[in-house]
């Protein structure tokens, strides 16, 4: 089954769709109209762990932004359940890749800001803030300030925030682009650990294929300017029990990793050659 | 990874974290009590040196007096009650002009900062008559208020409210626009991001913008009261010159510095370190 298909049959029982969503924007140098984002089309099922991985200028972030309600696409699109996206909204949280935790509040206050907002009783708020807090692996740290942590750090505050409040879909921007590559590592390795415990639909934006193909059940590669959905790749190994010890040894992910690099090198070739999605498709089919 | 294997992880990193931190502390309590001597000794420095000139040139008493004069005149001047009074007379004139300052000129603050049209319209305006000093408007204040309290507070707030309002919008521009998304992507609705995102964002800018005000208020104040006299110590240092008391021109001086410093120590440096050095923002 091509991926287009693929996304037409299982929409009416995804958690997220995007249907014919473009959007571009006025240079304000030159004055010309860029393409960010062309004809994208998506369904994301409940519970699915959707990477996004292309080229810097493919509109990932965009796409993210309008999902999260800040952006409000100028044709097609994005629902959730069916519901149109008009504005940010408690059932999608973000977990931004510029560490957006406040820094006037503690790593409590901070863990805890959605639950406040939401002006859940203290008591519970404390019981869930204290059960989040062992999650991420911050206990101690509780009465800190987001500055007295490092970078690995306080990008666990901003996940744990986020998961506080329950959201049924969290979209990430690029989430550990910040941090070193071990911490990273680590960091990789608690949210499958993380996700796949509390069953979230995640929207993950990256531009490192390895990251995509770790992480997702499933990888969308872009293609850049205009933005458009090149293929949908379904990695092959279950992401329950997913380490990079064991990942970087299985041959089947390697292979999916080849796959996903080939279309995202190969991408720019194929914005010349094909403008339509069968082509995209078609090319997808060949490969797999 | 497993929950165990995180939570142990975390454990050990967390020893190393308490030990960093307690040593900071020490160092900050050897610091402090070093970072005062040193912050003594030039004060000691100054004296020794006006000692010196004094003792060396020994020049006539209109143009410069022994540092024992001036502290005669100090204990002389609080025995007779005037120093207590005109320093309460200064610092009362201060706060009515800090008070209006804050309450007219934070909300303007705030509402350069959201709005960018209105800024655009207003800042050049704003920005001349920021360039006209407060002292520029005495001759005007006493044709319109006459020599009074009145018109050396005009002066004060006039003086005080523009870097109260440029720093206030300035608090407000920056507070990063991901804050704002982030909580509302956690169900924040206007009211919430105004008090828990940009209140507290744009404090650290604010109370610059209130240091600078209440340090430009405090010098116009003193102009004023040269001028306009009726007490305080600017009176106090302007009528002594006019009499030939120069310990208490010069003891006048010496207490302009001390209550700033006094002002900046007990109010505004605790403020701050409880808030944007808390935060991290600002490093004092």
């Amino acid at each position: 089954m091509t991926a287009g298909n693929a996304e037409a049959a299982s929409a009416a029982s995804a958690t997220l769709t995007v249907n014919g969503l473009s959007h571009w924007f006025i240079d304000p140098q030159s004055g010309s109209t860029v393409h960010a984002l062309d004809d994208i089309n998506l369904a994301i099922q409940p519970g699915e762990f959707i990477t996004v991985v292309g080229p810097s200028g493919c509109g990932k972030t965009t796409l993210l932004k309008i999902l999260a309600g800040f952006l409000k696409p100028l044709a097609g699109e994005a629902r959730v359940h069916g519901s149109l996206i008009t504005k940010p909204g408690r059932d999608r949280g973000v977990v931004f890749q510029e560490l957006a935790i406040l820094p006037w509040r503690t790593v409590r206050r901070n863990i805890g800001h959605g639950l406040e907002i939401q002006k859940v009783p203290k008591d519970v708020r404390a019981k869930k803030v204290a059960e989040l807090t062992d999650l991420v692996g911050l206990r101690g740290f509780e009465d800190h300030y987001p500055h007295q942590l490092s970078g690995g750090m306080k990008q666990r505050v901003a996940v744990a925030r986020t998961w506080a409040s329950d959201p049924e879909i969290i979209l990430m921007d690029e989430p550990f682009a910040a941090v070193d590559a071990m911490t990273r590592q680590t960091l990789q390795e608690e949210l499958i650990r993380l996700t796949v415990e509390t069953k979230k639909t995640v929207f993950f934006i990256t531009h490192s294929v390895e990251e995509a193909v770790f992480l997702g059940d499933r990888v969308i590669a872009l293609a850049a300017r205009p933005g458009r959905v090149k293929a949908s790749v379904q990695v092959p190994v279950p992401r329950e029990g997913r380490t990079w010890e064991t990942m970087t040894h299985d041959p089947s992910m390697a292979a999916c990793v080849e796959e996903v690099l080939g279309l995202v090198r190969g991408e720019h070739e194929a914005t010349l050659a094909s403008e339509s999605h069968a082509n995209a498709d078609a090319e997808q089919a060949q490969e797999t | 990874m497993t929950v165990t294997v995180s939570s142990s992880g975390s454990a050990a990193q967390s020893d190393i974290e308490r030990q960093l931190v307690r040593d900071r502390g020490k160092e900050d309590r050897r610091g402090r009590i070093v970072g005062s001597l040193l912050a003594v000794a030039p004060f000691v420095m100054v004296v020794v040196i006006w000692w010196a000139i004094y003792t060396i040139f020994d020049p006539v008493p209109t143009k410069l007096v022994a540092p024992s004069k001036v502290v005669d005149a100090f204990f002389e001047l609080i025995r007779e009650g005037t120093l207590p009074a005109y320093i309460t007379q200064s610092l009362g004139r201060l706060s009515i002009g800090v008070i209006i300052a804050i309450g007219v000129g934070v909300p303007l603050g705030w509402l350069l900062g959201l709005d960018k049209d209105v800024a655009s319209s207003v800042e050049p305006m704003l920005r001349f008559f920021n360039a006209i000093s407060g002292i520029a408007w005495l001759p005007l204040a006493i044709a319109w208020f006459g020599f009074t309290d009145r018109t050396i507070t005009a002066v004060i707030i006039y003086t005080m409210i523009f870097p109260v309002i440029f720093n206030t919008m300035i608090g407000v521009r920056t507070v990063p626009t991901v804050l704002r998304d982030a909580s509302r992507s956690l169900g924040s609705g206007w009211f919430r991001v105004i008090k828990d995102v940009y209140i507290p964002g744009s404090f650290p800018s604010v109370m610059t913008g209130l240091r600078l005000g209440i340090g430009f208020g405090w010098r116009a104040l003193i102009a004023g009261e040269f001028i306009v006299g009726g007490g305080g110590l600017g009176f106090l240092i302007f009528n002594s010159r006019t009499a030939g008391l120069t310990e208490r021109v010069m003891l006048g001086m010496i207490v302009l510095g001390a209550v700033w410093l006094l002002i900046d120590r007990l109010i505004l440096r605790p403020i701050e370190e409880f808030t944007a050095a808390r935060w991290g923002m600002v490093r004092l």
